[in-house]
């Protein structure tokens, strides 16, 4: 990863001005998203997007010319570009041939993308920003921030002497009165423009009409005020029909800045009338370009076809962890940042950007509850990732390191020797509290804990099970922190499984899940990964299988993924998928336990991990469990289901946005003033209660299977 | 719903959109009403987009009889500098407090966007419940118009430290009067 990336993380994370602004954002977010959508069914309406934009996709060519069609019928002329130049070209040959002088745009990504305002200065056009943040941006010499905020990162202070520097007169840091500056500065733009050029929400193929939502009014002005008027539409904006811009505008303004509605919707179907140079009254000269550039790429590839259900909110920004840390410079793209930026910079302006900023994900799943078009954004950007690693590689200790890791006999015997050698590190404490050298940011903000002394695998036949008429068999899939960091949590889902009437086994031969090859983009160790365990596991000698760990189990279950071609592994691998589950979803379906044990005050609360609660879709299981301990006082944590950070190899790559993620769980933490915090993910585990040891805390994090068993085997 | 509830659900996600409403029984109780909203806000000039309703209300005539200054023409450059724009919209969208206007005129739109303040005359009955019902009433015309535009208050911003604005590009204020007659 190259190092410029790591040179910008820290510039932002050291960026207080930005790091309090996106702060403060992401916690005011969720709310005000919330509040908008009451009374409305986000999954229904979701879906409702899903479908007409993937029908819209599925018919671009027949969305395409029946746009063009009902536009030209109404007067609008109409012009596929099929690349950025020729865009570019037909706007600059339109402003020679009009002798435009003068520009007022209103926000475009497009037109950001195939970078327009650059082209036409070349040819001695003054192009005007009139968006207020785009406006304060241009005058910084900065990009956007943010997709929908793109001046987040400024005060008011330093606008306002942007605004001093642009006026020669001073302004005041009262934002009032800077926007009044703009209003003023920009009135004089709109009057004097001879071209107006924007962009469009949304394209409706059997009208020919272009939907643009807009808060400032600049829009409005744009499209009144200039005789001639240029659109710049992707092909991704299109819906077949007028009444299915409806779930758009439902949509959108919720979630990008939790408004019921923007405070203007306008919509154009060919052309309406405008002043004309001779100051007549006359038909306004519209043209709306249809652009390509590289968005057909898109749709040809079946893995990335659903980025066409976007409709550009910018809600997967407002709710990622990485992103509300540092912020869109980092992601490098002029026009498109965030998870959704990091797919669209890969296809449409940079690959070389994309490759470098798709590490950021953190592939908490986030952004895949709030997409408005169902975007699967991180299973994208895991794609990309194992993409990008194919062609180019991973770094030789990251390769080295997954060779070990899908190497079981030798992973084990290190792992072995490591629980040895740790031992000068540990000082006879359950942590590692400083890591020497290069492996330092391993041990920034949180301990480690050591290697345990005996692995689960060498503990479970010692384990005494009491199982006079067993239901069934249950296999245990220990996964690697589990198998060698924590096998107490092991022997509680033992004995748990028990109690409900089921004798468990450990197949020999399972290794790693392969999930830290998946992540890092090494689809062939992954597949490696897959293959010994489908054979190792057995899964059609057993009634289930067990894992305690979210990110195991989700591996365990996608493995069928890779194997569409092999229909003898397949079958397996589908058996394996219908026979696993995770602890707590098991154990509630096989009937739950019975409420017995300590009933001592205990105040417990619950994190829950990203892959457990968004992927696998288990959130109430634990909590029912936990609640029904007797003397447990349940209480719920702000942002529960927010990422701890950790995400596996993650928090190696990027301690310096895994500390801050951490902090911000920590805090929630301690608000509740909990005695325990329960987790479903020994991941989880790991950096929740490193965070603590490292800050002296008492709070124990535990995970659910070993509460259980503490409280109620006593 | 009922007239009146949809006349107060509109009102109250206007209002909560920094717009002010008004409602009136009769088109000739306009432009007394008008005329005092016009004084508290020390309002002197105006640009009128004449409409049926400003026509039967004699608008022009009631509002230069008061000693405002009126204009109903040149409005590319009147709109520059009068105090207030006028015109009437077709609907209302009560669930949201949107006003819905058919404007492919400029002068219709420069009435209502160039100008800081924007008085929307509205007939009562043309209140429409919700965004569905509002969009197939547009999809059900002819055709659809050249322009259409839906305003919910006076143009807005946050993009300084996320501080809502009211009042940027387009009108500073919105005010609403319905007219049930």
């Amino acid at each position: 990863m190259a190092s410029e990336l790591k040179k910008e993380i820290d510039s932002a994370l050291q960026n207080n001005i930005l790091r309090g602004a996106l702060e403060r954002f992401s916690q005011a977010y969720p709310v005000a998203r919330d509040k908008a959508y009451q009374g409305l069914d986000f999954e229904e309406l979701r879906n409702k997007v899903q479908e007409v934009k993937t029908y819209a996709a599925d018919h671009i060519d027949e969305m395409i010319d029946q746009f063009e069609k009902n536009a030209t019928a109404r007067g609008a002329k109409v012009f596929r570009a099929a690349n950025a130049k020729e865009a570019n070209d037909y706007v600059r040959k339109l402003a020679k041939e009009k002798n435009v002088k003068k520009v007022v745009k209103s926000k475009s990504m497009a037109s950001e993308e195939i970078m327009l305002n650059e082209a036409l200065r070349e040819d001695g056009a003054e192009v005007q920003e009139t968006d207020l943040g785009e406006f304060i941006i241009a005058l910084a010499g900065h990009t956007p921030s943010h997709m929908v905020l793109p001046a987040i990162h400024l005060t008011k202070e330093q606008v306002a002497d942007l605004f001093t520097n642009y006026t020669s007169e001073k302004n005041d840091p009262i934002i009032a009165k800077l926007v009044g500056t703009a209003r003023e500065v920009m009135r004089q733009k709109f009057i004097e423009a001879d071209l107006g050029i924007s962009g469009a929400n949304i394209a409706v193929a059997e009208t020919g009409t272009l939907i643009m939502l807009t808060n400032e009014g600049n829009g409005r002005l744009t499209s009144t005020i200039p005789s001639t008027q240029v659109f710049i539409v992707g092909i991704e904006k299109f819906v077949p029909k007028f009444k299915d811009a409806s779930y758009i505008l439902k949509t959108l303004p919720r979630n990008g800045t939790g408004q019921n509605i923007t405070t203007y919707v306008s919509m154009y179907t060919g052309v309406n009338e405008a002043y004309l140079p001779d100051g007549t009254k006359g038909p306004k000269d519209i043209h709306i370009i249809i652009l390509d550039n590289g968005r057909r790429e898109i749709l040809q590839d079946e893995k990335f076809k659903q980025m066409f259900n976007c409709v550009r909110c910018a809600a997967c920004l407002n709710v990622c962890p990485a992103f509300q840390l540092v912020g869109g410079h980092v992601y490098g793209g002029h026009a498109y940042t965030g998870g959704i930026g990091t797919l669209l910079t890969a296809f449409l302006t940079s690959e070389d950007t994309a490759q470098k900023v798709q590490n950021l994900c953190l592939q908490c799943g986030s952004c895949t509850e709030v997409c408005a078009g169902k975007l699967d954004i991180p299973g994208m950007i895991l794609e990309l990732r194992n993409r990008y690693g194919e062609k180019t590689g991973l770094p030789f200790t990251q390769k080295f390191a997954l060779d070990v890791v899908a190497n079981r006999r030798l992973f084990h015997s290190m792992l072995r020797i490591a629980a040895v050698a740790q031992k000068p590190l540990t000082k006879g404490t359950e942590y590692i509290r400083h890591l020497p050298l290069f492996l330092s940011g391993f041990t920034e903000g949180r301990s480690l804990p050591a290697i345990a002394k005996k692995p689960f695998r060498d503990i479970f036949p010692k384990i005494k099970q009491d199982v006079p008429s067993p239901k069934g068999t249950i296999a245990i899939y220990s996964g690697c922190l589990l198998d060698f960091v924590y096998p107490k949590i092991g022997e509680s889902v033992v004995a748990a499984l028990n109690e409900v009437g089921y004798k468990v086994v450990f197949p020999e031969n399972q290794s790693c899940c392969g999930a830290p090859a998946n992540y890092m983009g090494d689809g062939e160790n992954y597949l490696k990964s897959a293959i010994l365990n489908i054979h190792g596991l057995e899964a059609e000698k057993v009634d289930y299988v067990v894992s305690a760990c979210p990110t195991c189990t989700l591996a365990l279950k996608e493995y069928k993924q890779l194997f569409n071609d092999n229909p003898e592994m397949l079958k397996k691998a589908e058996e394996l998928d219908a026979k696993v589950f995770d602890f707590s979803k098991l154990i509630t379906m096989l009937g739950g336990l019975e409420k017995k044990g300590d009933d001592t005050p205990l105040k417990v609360t619950y994190h829950d991990s990203c892959h457990l609660r968004r992927k696998l879709g288990v959130y109430r299981e634990p909590r029912k469990l936990l609640s029904d301990l007797p003397g447990v006082n349940f209480i719920e944590m702000d942002e529960s289901n927010r990422c701890c950070g950790f995400a596996g190899s993650y928090s190696i790559k990027f301690p310096e946005i895994s500390g801050p993620i951490l902090e911000r769980k920590l805090k929630n933490i301690f608000k509740t003033e909990a005695d325990v915090v329960a987790v479903d993910c020994p991941g989880c585990l790991m950096q929740i209660a490193g965070g603590l040891e490292h800050r002296n805390s008492n709070i124990k994090v535990k995970h659910t299977a070993e509460l259980l068993f503490d409280r109620r085997n006593v | 719903m009922n007239i009146n509830e949809l006349y107060e659900k509109f009102k109250e996600k206007f209002e909560a959109n920094n717009g002010e409403c008004y409602r009136v029984g009769r088109i000739a109780e306009i432009s007394e009403l008008l005329i005092n909203i016009l004084s508290s806000k020390n309002c002197k000039n105006i640009s009128l987009y004449e409409s049926p309703l400003s026509r039967t209300a004699g608008l022009v005539t009631e509002l230069i009889g008061a000693g405002l200054e009126v204009h109903t023409d040149d409005l590319l450059h009147n709109t520059k500098t009068d105090d207030v724009g006028i015109t009437e919209v077709n609907w209302g969208i009560a669930e949201l407090g949107t006003l819905v206007q058919i404007a492919p005129e400029v002068d219709n739109r420069l009435c209502s966007t160039l100008v800081p303040i924007h008085v929307a005359l509205l007939k009562t009955e043309n209140l429409i419940p919700d965004l569905d019902s509002m969009l197939d009433v547009i999809d059900n015309l002819p055709q659809i118009p050249g322009f259409v535009g839906f305003i919910t208050g006076p143009s807005r911003s946050s993009d300084i430290e996320r501080i809502l604005e009211i009042g940027v590009h387009g009108p500073k204020q919105v005010i609403a009067i319905l007219v049930d007659e």
